[in-house]
């Protein structure tokens, strides 16, 4: 970015200097539309914490790659198996520290390997690092195409560097299997002969070749695991491969456990007053980057330790194996409770991305075979028969039918695709996410209303019998309501509700969303059952020897589940509004506070939703009154039991995140 | 004119950018700042950090300079 101007510097400083002193104290000289407002905002330099230029010249002078190498305080051939095993297990360090969020600036790019791999002479280190540099680049485009990543779960910006794109995967594989050969060589002639007795030396090098061995598998596995997930096809058959890989290389971790202190230490340093720079090997500068780091307030990032790093490693391959089995689940309501229950686990960016990615590699195709509308189309005729959908019905060949059908199906697409992916943000930003996708998804309720009243009216000229009432509407009110619930309940779970505000969340979910999911799950129910009934009376007139299948209610466990969840939420609210009556629920004084402004918050995104139709405070107030007469249950309770205790209750939210056990005080 | 508590310190850079605001104590405002280790015309050419809105204290600023060519972008030297 040279700039060809000439400059004509006339320096100004006591012409500067004597004109501010005439100014009065507080008082400015400033362009014209710069005042003290944006002033706020500027960046302080000479102030270590904002000013990031400063601490390249602390203690020691801080070198890139070539200067290293002219200083002699890096080396590019002639790298000891000590050496290598430090600078391979801090490198997997900083990549740990980078897929946590970190800038890799900050992590992978403080070694200066990394920076000219070209350069470098030492066959093994060159290997590795160009290895490196393609896994990085794998993992990055992995979590990118996801999208299910916030500036706090990731940082994706590679400053520029080169990734070492113009070395082809099947090379670098190459590589690090030749280096891998030549090690197990080293590996094999320094092994413990019968008879012999090896000298420390030989002993010594054994060991340290059997773990520069494995770390070097362990990269070569974990490169080609990562470019198998990566690809953009159909990889439902290759999974199993992946997985295979994935128990290798955890093995190879085991492994690389027990010789992790094999490798060189980093010597501490004698300035412990900087919490900057930390010890390093060589082949690190943590400072090396500061420059093109954004002039925002100076980050200190703590670069995992050694083991940390193998553990971490370990549990990320566990991880990335159990969303593998994602190909398993039947169907894309399967698929949406497989990938809700992972973001309930430990999960990292990285999973969740590969989850994704798994389902829909390529845009709005399923396993990118499947267009996603078609895949919807079936849920929906697998959720509740509609007659629309079903192959016996004269409705279904009706082209009219099969217009207004897809119309409806395509705009379910964008929401229905929006809930996948809400489950793979972190689960703070699914909260907001919720809230947005329940208002796309009430228009479409809309739409479906429309789409089943339009089909009714056909349905009931040829077959006056059969309905076609809120079928596609009750697919879309059943995702409606779920999501209201898990706004609910995520709330619980983040903490954001006071104990004084549980009783009226949880009489919203006993009294108005499981009793809904229950009515719109029995419905679904309803209409399967009567289209087996519709099909056996239409075989019975074909043939006499018909095998009457007897299909058990389909949503019998979700209803039963439902109701369950449902008593849960009504006897919590009712023993809260016990509690608040009794006056052993601390409330905030009501002169600063209005309960109807923090009620209408908390169930505001609620609003844009016409079924269930949101509830005003006023009905809610109303029943709370009816609760008065319904406390004698918590007063017989609480009468033989510290009655006259005026502690306020304790809420256990152990087992479960948002039913807490009550424990009197 | 240099700061006592840093004379110690090694740090000097040269900051390039728009005249935005200063007061008595002569702590100045750039815009567009942009952060060079060397001055700017030395071989060989730097590249300079982007560090956007930055301001000055008065008591850390060695020298200002003043472009004549395009007027309104004052260089300063800080220890």
């Amino acid at each position: 970015m040279a700039m060809e101007m000439q400059h004509n510097w006339v320096d100004v400083t006591d012409t500067f200097r004597t004109s501010c002193t005439e100014l009065k104290l507080g008082e400015l000289v400033h362009d014209q539309y710069f005042g003290l407002f944006e002033a706020m905002s500027a960046i302080e330099m000479m102030d270590p914490k904002m000013d990031a230029g400063m601490l390249c010249h602390q203690s020691h002078l801080v070198m890139g790659f070539d200067k290293s190498i002219n200083a002699g305080k890096l080396k590019k051939r002639n790298v000891l198996m000590p050496e290598l095993i430090a600078i391979i297990d801090d490198t997997y360090a900083c990549l740990v520290t980078w897929l946590e969020g970190h800038s890799l600036a900050q992590t992978l790019f403080t070694n200066l390997y990394l920076h000219k791999v070209h350069d470098v002479d030492d066959r093994q280190v060159k290997a590795f690092s160009i290895a490196m540099l393609k896994i990085v680049d794998i993992l990055r485009e992995i979590v990118s195409r996801a999208s299910v990543f916030e500036e706090e779960d990731f940082q994706p910006l590679t400053y520029g560097f080169k990734m070492a794109a113009d070395i082809s995967e099947v090379r670098t594989i190459g590589m690090v299997k030749e280096i891998e050969d030549d090690i197990q060589k080293i590996v094999k002639s320094t092994r413990s002969k019968q008879g012999e007795n090896r000298d420390a030396q030989t002993t010594a090098q054994h060991s340290e070749a059997s773990a520069l061995y494995t770390r070097l598998k362990f990269t070569r596995l974990l490169f080609v695991t990562l470019a198998g997930l990566n690809k953009r096809e159909d990889i439902t058959s290759t999974v199993g491969d992946v997985k295979k890989y994935l128990n290798q290389c955890k093995e190879l971790l085991q492994s690389m456990l027990t010789s992790v202190d094999l490798g060189v230490q980093p010597v501490p340093t004698q300035d412990t007053s900087s919490t900057v720079t930390y010890p390093t090997v060589m082949g690190f500068e943590p400072l090396v980057n500061q420059r093109l780091l954004p002039p925002t307030f100076p980050r200190y990032t703590r670069i995992r330790s050694r083991e940390e790093t193998l553990v971490y490693l370990d549990k990320l391959m566990s991880r990335v194996e159990h969303v593998c089995n994602v190909v398993g689940c039947s169907g894309f309501h399967g698929v949406l409770d497989f990938m809700r229950d992972f973001s309930n686990r430990e999960s990292c960016v990285l999973s969740r991305s590969v989850l994704q990615m798994l389902y829909m590699p390529a845009d709005k195709m399923v396993y990118a075979v499947t267009p996603i509308a078609e895949v919807l189309r079936e849920t929906a005729r697998n959720f509740i028969c509609p007659p629309a959908l079903m192959p016996k019905s004269s409705l279904a060949n009706n082209p009219l039918t099969k217009e207004h059908v897809d119309a409806f199906i395509v705009q379910a697409t964008r929401p229905f695709r929006a809930l996948l992916q809400i489950t793979g943000n972190n689960r703070a930003r699914q909260r907001d996410k919720l809230a947005h996708v329940l208002d796309e998804l009430s228009n479409l309720q809309d739409e479906a209303d429309k789409v089943d009243a339009f089909l009714h009216n056909l349905l009931i000229k040829s077959e006056p019998q059969r309905q076609h009432l809120a079928c596609f509407g009750s697919w879309v009110l059943c995702h409606v309501i779920q999501v209201m619930i898990q706004y609910l309940l995520l709330g619980f779970e983040l903490e954001l509700y006071s104990p004084h505000e549980y009783h009226y969340i949880y009489w919203y979910l006993y009294e108005i969303l499981y009793g809904w999911l229950i009515s719109v799950l029995s419905r679904a129910d309803g209409f399967c059952v009567e289209y087996d009934a519709f099909v056996a009376e239409q075989q019975k007139g074909r043939n006499k020897k018909a095998k009457k299948k007897k299909r058990q209610r389909p949503y019998a466990r979700d209803i039963t589940v439902a109701q369950a969840y449902q008593n849960l939420s009504g006897g919590l609210y009712k023993a809260l509004a016990g509690f608040q009556l009794e006056g052993r629920q601390k409330k905030p004084m009501f002169e600063f506070d209005s309960e109807q402004v923090r009620y209408e918050h908390r169930f505001g995104p609620f609003g844009s939703v016409n079924t269930p139709p949101p509830v005003p405070f006023e009905q809610c107030q109303a029943l709370l009154k009816v609760a008065k007469t319904n406390f004698v249950v918590m007063k017989l309770l609480a009468s033989g039991h510290k009655g006259d205790s005026k502690e306020p209750p304790e809420f256990l939210f152990t087992p479960h995140k948002a039913f807490p056990i009550i424990r009197i005080t | 004119m240099t700061g006592p508590t840093y004379n110690e310190n090694q740090d000097v850079r040269s900051l390039i950018g728009s005249f935005l605001c200063t007061d008595k104590d002569a702590n100045l405002i750039l815009g567009n700042c942009q952060e060079y280790i060397y001055p700017p015309e030395m071989e060989p050419k730097e590249e300079p950090r982007a560090l956007g809105l930055a301001m000055i204290p008065g008591h850390h600023i060695v020298s200002v300079h003043l472009d004549k060519v395009t007027e309104d972008e004052p260089r300063i030297q800080v220890i």
